[in-house]
């Protein structure tokens, strides 16, 4: 296990120095942060016990299915209409938010509902 | 034998003996993550520049590793550990790339600034408070920041965290070789871009 007392740090002004500064900062981490270091630690260790005790956890290929629908949806909508056309990267995005390890693509669904209800007013309008 | 120690006996004697294991380990995961913990949320921090990101990045770290490593050799957590943090730093800018994309193609949000990259202060300095070492602290926060993203990773894995070259490679997923060259640009970047001050 590295340790402070047996790193191999290189040898080089700006990193003794920038060596320096870090751990002064760490040192330096106030009592609040210090406390939520041990929440946070201990909510890991439980979620990590508790296996598929998160239930929402379940749902996270389910939403990231749905968010590549929504934004396949948009894609074709707008190759179809004068709306500015997706970039070419955009097939990167879609693999980028269906990667299974993204867990926070969950917090971004209300965004991409929101976006899917705009839309559905655009065509309206239009 | 009282009632005490037979009902001590027998549970000792009824337990399974992988049943302790399981305990032994979390109390491990536990020293281990006590023990990087305060460098690792720095190290969060000063990549993505917000310390509730940070700390975010840093629990979802502990938990993959303690879920999808615990049963390695303790001696392999660290440059796992520093691997997936690594992993989920990246995660974070890729979405923020992707959100701006999307935010450009609706003509939502025009503005081509990198949030991370102007985001306040972590720490709420003004230009007055940043005296001393925390001062020189914010200006190295601010190079850190503006190195491609391998170079940071190896300078903060090899200066910051003190990985040798191997354990760098391992937590960057790239070769030794490939390490070597993105400290040496990191170095030489933080150089041009500090060295009046730190020479």
């Amino acid at each position: 296990m590295t340790t402070r007392q047996n790193r191999q740090v290189p040898d080089d002004t700006v990193a003794n120095r920038a060596r320096e500064l870090f751990d002064d900062s760490v040192d330096g981490l106030d009592a609040a942060t210090r406390s939520q270091l041990n929440r946070r630690r201990h909510d890991a260790l439980e979620q990590a016990a508790g296996g598929v005790a998160w239930s929402w956890n379940r749902w996270v290929p389910v939403s990231g299915v749905a968010a590549a629908a929504v934004l396949a949806v948009f894609v074709v909508n707008g190759n179809r209409t004068d709306v500015t056309p997706m970039p070419a990267n955009g097939v990167a995005d879609i693999e980028i938010l269906l990667e299974g390890d993204e867990l926070e693509m969950f917090e971004d669904l209300e965004f991409y509902t929101l976006l899917e209800f705009e839309a559905d007013g655009e065509a309206h309008v239009g | 034998m009282n009632a005490l120690s037979l009902t001590v006996e027998v549970s000792c004697r009824g337990e399974p003996r992988k049943g302790v294991k399981p305990l032994k380990r979390h109390e491990e995961l536990n020293r281990f993550f006590a023990e990087v913990e305060g460098r690792a949320l720095r190290m969060a921090e000063i990549a993505v520049r917000n310390r509730d990101d940070a700390f975010d990045i840093l629990q979802d770290a502990m938990v993959k590793l303690a879920r999808n490593y615990a049963d390695k050799d303790a001696a392999e957590w660290p440059p796992l550990f520093f691997r997936i943090l690594q992993n989920r730093v990246r995660d974070y800018h890729r979405r923020h790339a992707v959100r701006r994309r999307v935010m450009v193609w609706f003509g939502g949000n025009d503005d081509d600034r990198d949030p991370v990259e102007s985001a306040p202060d972590p720490f709420g300095r003004t230009p007055e408070e940043e005296l001393g070492s925390a001062r020189a602290m914010g200006e190295l926060e601010r190079a850190l920041a503006d190195l491609p993203a391998r170079q940071r990773e190896a300078f903060m894995l090899r200066a910051l965290e003190g990985f040798d070259v191997r354990d760098t490679a391992t937590a960057m997923g790239v070769t030794e070789g490939s390490v070597k060259t993105h400290y040496s640009r990191a170095v030489h970047s933080l150089r041009e871009t500090l060295g009046e001050h730190w020479e």
